[in-house]
């Protein structure tokens, strides 16, 4: 008999044992690596979103607080339709302290040839806008002019390709980056193309809270705060120097979601820590059962000449292969069910939602690896001691 | 001779696999569902998965009671190629839904994927364990 595949034979020959402990540090890596993956796409979510919105006060009509809540609006690109007055926009640029303001103008679903789901168009000025133009990850040239469009990330058209809406073909000049949220599915055109679909949805018969008559109107209006004015000073004067209107800072909209987020990953973080206590003591317990199972066969290994080293070993090896093995099924099961469906978890959760880099997934599946691997080396110590001492005199005669 | 002995078991596993993506197919793990009755080429793909996933319903369930190791290494091949097929329908032999976010992308085409590929691998199995007699 080889000593050096006695570790492997025993796992074989108790392949009831051998799954029984592979499935329990499956269940320990997947939660880890699970978890992780979790909060850091949710995290990376906010942290893109947070650096995509670029403005520091969002102005909207009063009436849109009904209708929508401002954390929706900027979670899942619940746009929604609310209009209030243009005037409102030059009323924002003559508060002292703007530096930028962007007007956008909702329209709450047409439908597009793409899909069989209607599409969010949000049509903006592109002379003003600091919001979208940054974030053009593929374009086939600068300037958005009449009927073209810019897709979310989600829309399953690239640059150059040409989007039909209502009978309408729009040009499609560039794709935006990821945020994980809703405004993934949305297209963005100016305001002439904005009017051109409303006339073709009027032709066709389909109405919409404003028609193609309304100038002038604005949904949104996105500030930024000129450096070195209080954001809070700017935004109770935006308050009141607007009609009908209200000013909201992002950022306390965005601490609102980072608590919510944090919330999350504390819940995460508590549900891995008790899985793990969990199955430490059920490896514990494992093993202190493997050892009474395990004394005869141990003192006749000693009876044969084996030192008690090489049987400490025999057992470090045997759970070191396990949690392996355990360790790569956890992760790969999580990846199975994470990967693929990161649309659905973005959507179910209501938050934004990123995966990670390839690179950093790949680290965190190996710290996973690594750590499952410790903890069953450790749990398996105690059982490796105890075997290794065995006296093959006492144990053979049943004592 | 032992390991034929199990070389029934891929073909239940494939069974119920299949069961689940044809029930599923029509029901939780579906195509968009269409507000104005109208269907997108997202449907014909789920009805084409329904197909396939009864055809192999049915070569799982022949293959489990078929005693001959040889024809059921045949039918486990088959079966092996046409999870290929299944894994392919969605999305690149039959186009879904342009928008990343809609339900034929988000649900139907990852877990189809998925039940398709464990189908495959347990064909693998399956023909791997009749061969050695």
């Amino acid at each position: 008999m080889n000593i050096r595949k006695l570790p492997f034979t025993n796992l074989l020959r108790k392949p009831g044992r051998t799954i029984a402990l592979v499935l329990l540090t499956a269940l320990l890596a997947l939660s880890v690596f699970g978890g992780s993956v979790v909060v850091m796409s949710m995290q990376r979510g906010l942290k893109s979103l947070e650096s995509r919105l670029g403005a520091d006060i969002i102005v909207v009509p009063s009436s849109a607080q009904s209708k929508v809540s401002f954390k929706n609006m900027l979670l899942q690109g619940t746009t929604g339709a609310f209009y209030m007055s243009g005037e409102n926009l030059t009323r924002t640029l003559e508060v002292e302290g703007v530096e930028k303001a962007a007007p956008q103008l909702f329209l709450a679903s047409l439908k597009a040839d793409c899909c069989s789901i209607k599409i969010q168009v949000i049509g903006i000025d592109p002379e003003t806008d600091f919001i979208i133009q940054p974030w053009i990850e593929e374009s086939c040239r600068q300037e958005l002019g009449d009927m073209d469009v810019v897709v979310g990330c989600d829309v399953g058209v690239g640059a150059g390709d040409t989007l039909k809406i209502y009978e309408q073909y729009c040009h499609v000049t560039g794709k935006l980056a990821p945020t994980g949220t809703g405004l993934d599915s949305a297209v963005y055109c100016n305001m002439d193309t904005m009017n051109k679909l409303l006339k073709a949805a009027e032709a066709k018969g389909i109405t919409h809270d404003i028609t193609s008559e309304d100038e002038g109107l604005v949904s949104a209006i996105y500030v930024k705060v000129r450096e070195g004015y209080d954001i809070g000073k700017v935004n109770s004067a935006i308050q009141g120097h607007t009609r009908k209107a209200s000013a909201v800072r992002t950022k306390s909209m965005i601490t609102d979601v980072s608590g919510s987020l944090s919330g999350i990953s504390r819940t995460v973080t508590w549900l891995t820590a008790a899985i793990w206590i969990l199955s430490l003591v059920i490896l514990l317990i494992a093993f202190a059962m493997i050892v009474n199972e395990r004394k005869k066969e141990f003192a006749l290994l000693r009876l044969l000449g084996t030192s008690r080293r090489l049987l400490g070993s025999v057992i470090r090896i045997e759970t070191a292969v396990c949690s392996l093995a355990g360790g790569i099924a956890g992760v790969m099961i999580a990846s199975v069910f994470l990967f693929p469906f990161t649309k659905l978890i973005e959507s179910s959760l209501g938050l934004p939602y990123l995966t990670p880099p390839l690179p950093r997934i790949l680290l965190t599946a190996l710290a996973t690896l690594a750590g499952t691997v410790i903890m069953g080396s450790l749990a398996s110590a105690w059982a490796a001691g105890r075997l290794s001492r065995v006296d093959p005199g006492i144990v053979l005669r049943g004592n | 001779m032992k390991k034929q002995k199990y070389s029934a078991v891929p073909a239940a596993v494939i069974l119920i696999l299949a069961l689940v993506a044809a029930i599923g197919s029509r029901t939780f793990l579906g195509p968009c569902v269409h507000e104005d009755g109208t269907f997108g080429a997202c449907h014909w793909a789920g009805q084409a998965l329904f197909g396939i996933a009864l055809v192999m319903a049915a070569e799982g369930l022949i293959a489990a009671l078929w005693k001959n190791a040889a024809v059921r290494a045949g039918l486990y091949i088959s079966m092996l190629l046409t999870a290929i097929l299944g894994i392919l329908i969605p999305g690149t032999l039959i186009s879904l839904c342009g928008m990343a976010s809609m339900r034929c992308r988000t649900v139907m085409r990852p877990s189809m994927m998925i039940l398709f590929s464990l189908m495959f691998v347990a064909a693998g199995t399956g023909a791997l364990l009749s061969r050695e007699g």
